[in-house]
């Protein structure tokens, strides 16, 4: 995988919520045009590594830097780095067309220009004729398209993704998985997916993380992960086996059917490897 | 069934009450047992506004103070329900608001004049507007303390991850969202205002007077036909506020579900 030099560098990052130590001296780095997935498990830190990154909670200690400048500096509205929530978030009193402007016309870009931008943004994610419906007449598949298009408008220069497909349901998921997967290397977008799904990171990710306890416990690219099962990534996912029990364990909120989309997933690697 | 019954018979009710007003406030004549007037004309409206008594200035202050209130009110407790909302001693906040309401109006207006009386405020109109402010914004620091949900604010982090400064959020994000909550408060602050008597009477020594405070006259001189023309100007714009309200948020709905 021949991918530019490095584009999103965190650098010993330390945050605190309310007296917690959320994450602690979190390193890594993402290159350009590159998906970093994040996996971890509930309340391992992966939401509040986003929110931090995007200047939304504040930072203890570390540095971020997005092409070289520092970033962790500056407001949260410039620094070029959209997030998006798990919830499909559209804003309530503006239609389809207009949630998927709204970063346009912050930036005073002329009419025409957003017509014609946001029209093809509405082709490319397949939501011709809805650009007049409001949130509530949008399914939840529609609704997070809308919320991508919105943030792929403004030409971020990092996208960073919570758990977005994860209340969707599997065939939407498994097409929502697909069309970022098309639109991100279409436009070469840089983004950072946080899920906890094994499955998911693989379909999604060039590159991979694994938060736990608010530490980064390994960091591998897709092809070393994929070379070395007993390393990185994939230590971190037998640790999860471990804990799910290797038939599922309804009890512990994963189910059967969760193991073994992750022993697909894991078998199936190099097919992964080869479609990207 | 049975809900359908109730809310007609309610209806009917403030109907028929409406129709009596309004007989009552062109009656002449109307001798028991008879059912309807006998004589009718409009001597009663003509003497309301008629220069010397001057009920037509004391509308037009009735509906400027109420309005001061209900912007002022709505305004300051929009800004200020998102620190109480947000705040870790919230519940105690809530205490505190409540108060006004806890108390009579009656103590309330005799405890503020004290106060009133040293600032020089009492009976001016402006000692009546902030005395009625005060019921006012604890009444919309309650109501809209609510807005400051979870999804409002991930709405905002939204906004500006997307470019939008603070000023943006406030004007592109949460004011059009809060709009249709913002004109309840509204509608609602003006009408304590618009219904006050006892904040009018104790702030207002006399001095002040409102379309309340008027009726409350009419009714003492036994003039029950003069009282109910008035009070059917007291019930004129509530009414009609009401009425728009309805209109603007059935409006909204059709909009959106046409789209």
């Amino acid at each position: 995988m021949d991918l530019p030099a490095p584009d999103l560098h965190v650098q010993g990052l330390d945050v605190r919520l309310e007296k917690e130590h959320v994450l602690r001296g979190v390193t890594f780095a993402v290159e350009a045009r590159a998906t970093l997935a994040v996996i971890g498990v509930s309340g391992s830190g992966k939401t509040t590594l986003l929110r931090a990154i995007a200047g939304l909670i504040p930072i203890e200690r570390g540095h971020i830097l997005l092409g070289g400048r520092r970033v962790d500096e500056l407001a949260p509205n410039r620094r070029n780095i959209v997030y998006l929530n798990q919830e499909p978030l559209l804003f309530p009193h503006l239609d389809l067309f207009e949630n998927m402007a709204f970063g346009l016309r912050l930036r005073s870009v002329r009419e025409d220009e957003i017509r014609e931008r946001i029209d093809v943004l509405i082709g490319s994610l397949e939501l011709h004729g809805l650009s007049g419906r409001y949130a509530h007449a949008l399914s939840g598949g529609q609704r997070q398209r809308v919320a991508f298009g919105r943030a792929l408008a403004v030409e971020p220069a990092m996208m960073l993704l919570d758990e977005p497909f994860s209340n969707l349901d599997p065939e939407t998921r498994a097409g929502m998985q697909e069309l970022f997967k098309r639109v991100s290397r279409e436009r070469g977008i840089s983004a950072i997916f946080v899920t906890h799904d094994l499955k998911e990171s693989l379909r999604v990710g060039d590159r991979f993380a694994v938060l736990r306890d608010g530490g980064l416990r390994s960091f591998a690219d897709r092809a070393e992960f994929c070379r070395d099962p007993s390393s990185g990534v994939a230590r971190e996912a037998s640790y999860w086996r471990m804990l799910t029990g290797s038939e599922g364990n309804e009890s512990s909120g994963v189910g059967t059917q969760h193991v073994a989309g992750m022993a697909q997933a894991f078998a199936n690697c190099d097919d992964d490897h080869g479609d990207k | 069934m049975m809900r359908r019954a109730l809310s007609a018979a309610l209806l009917g009710l403030g109907l028929l009450c409406l129709g009596v007003l309004a007989l009552l406030s062109v009656t002449r004549r109307w001798p028991w047992p008879v059912l309807v007037p006998t004589e009718l004309h409009a001597d009663q409206w003509r003497e309301l506004f008629a220069s010397e008594s001057g009920v037509g200035g004391v509308v037009l202050r009735s509906i400027g103070m109420a309005s001061s209130v209900a912007i002022l009110a709505t305004a300051a407790g929009f800004v200020s329900s998102r620190g109480v909302a947000r705040h870790p001693r919230r519940e105690g906040l809530f205490l505190v608001l409540h108060l006004p309401f806890a108390v009579s109006p009656v103590v309330l207006g005799v405890s503020l004049s004290y106060f009133f009386l040293r600032l020089n405020l009492a009976g001016h109109i402006v000692g009546v507007v902030l005395a009625q402010f005060i019921l006012a914004y604890a009444y919309a620091v309650i109501l809209l303390s609510g807005f400051w949900n979870p999804q409002v604010q991930a709405l905002s982090g939204l906004a500006v991850t997307l470019g939008a400064d603070r000023t943006q959020v406030w004007l592109r994000v949460l004011l059009p969202v809060a709009r249709p909550l913002l004109m309840l408060c509204l509608l609602q602050t003006f009408l304590i205002s618009w219904f006050d008597y006892a904040l009018t009477l104790f702030i207002g020594g006399g001095r002040v007077s409102t379309l309340t405070t008027a009726l409350y006259q009419y009714f003492g001189s036994g003039d029950v036909r003069l009282a109910a023309t008035c009070a059917l100007l007291l019930l004129a714009p509530p009414l009609a506020a009401i009425a728009l309200h309805q209109r603007l948020l059935s409006a909204t709905v059709a909009a959106r579900l046409e789209a």
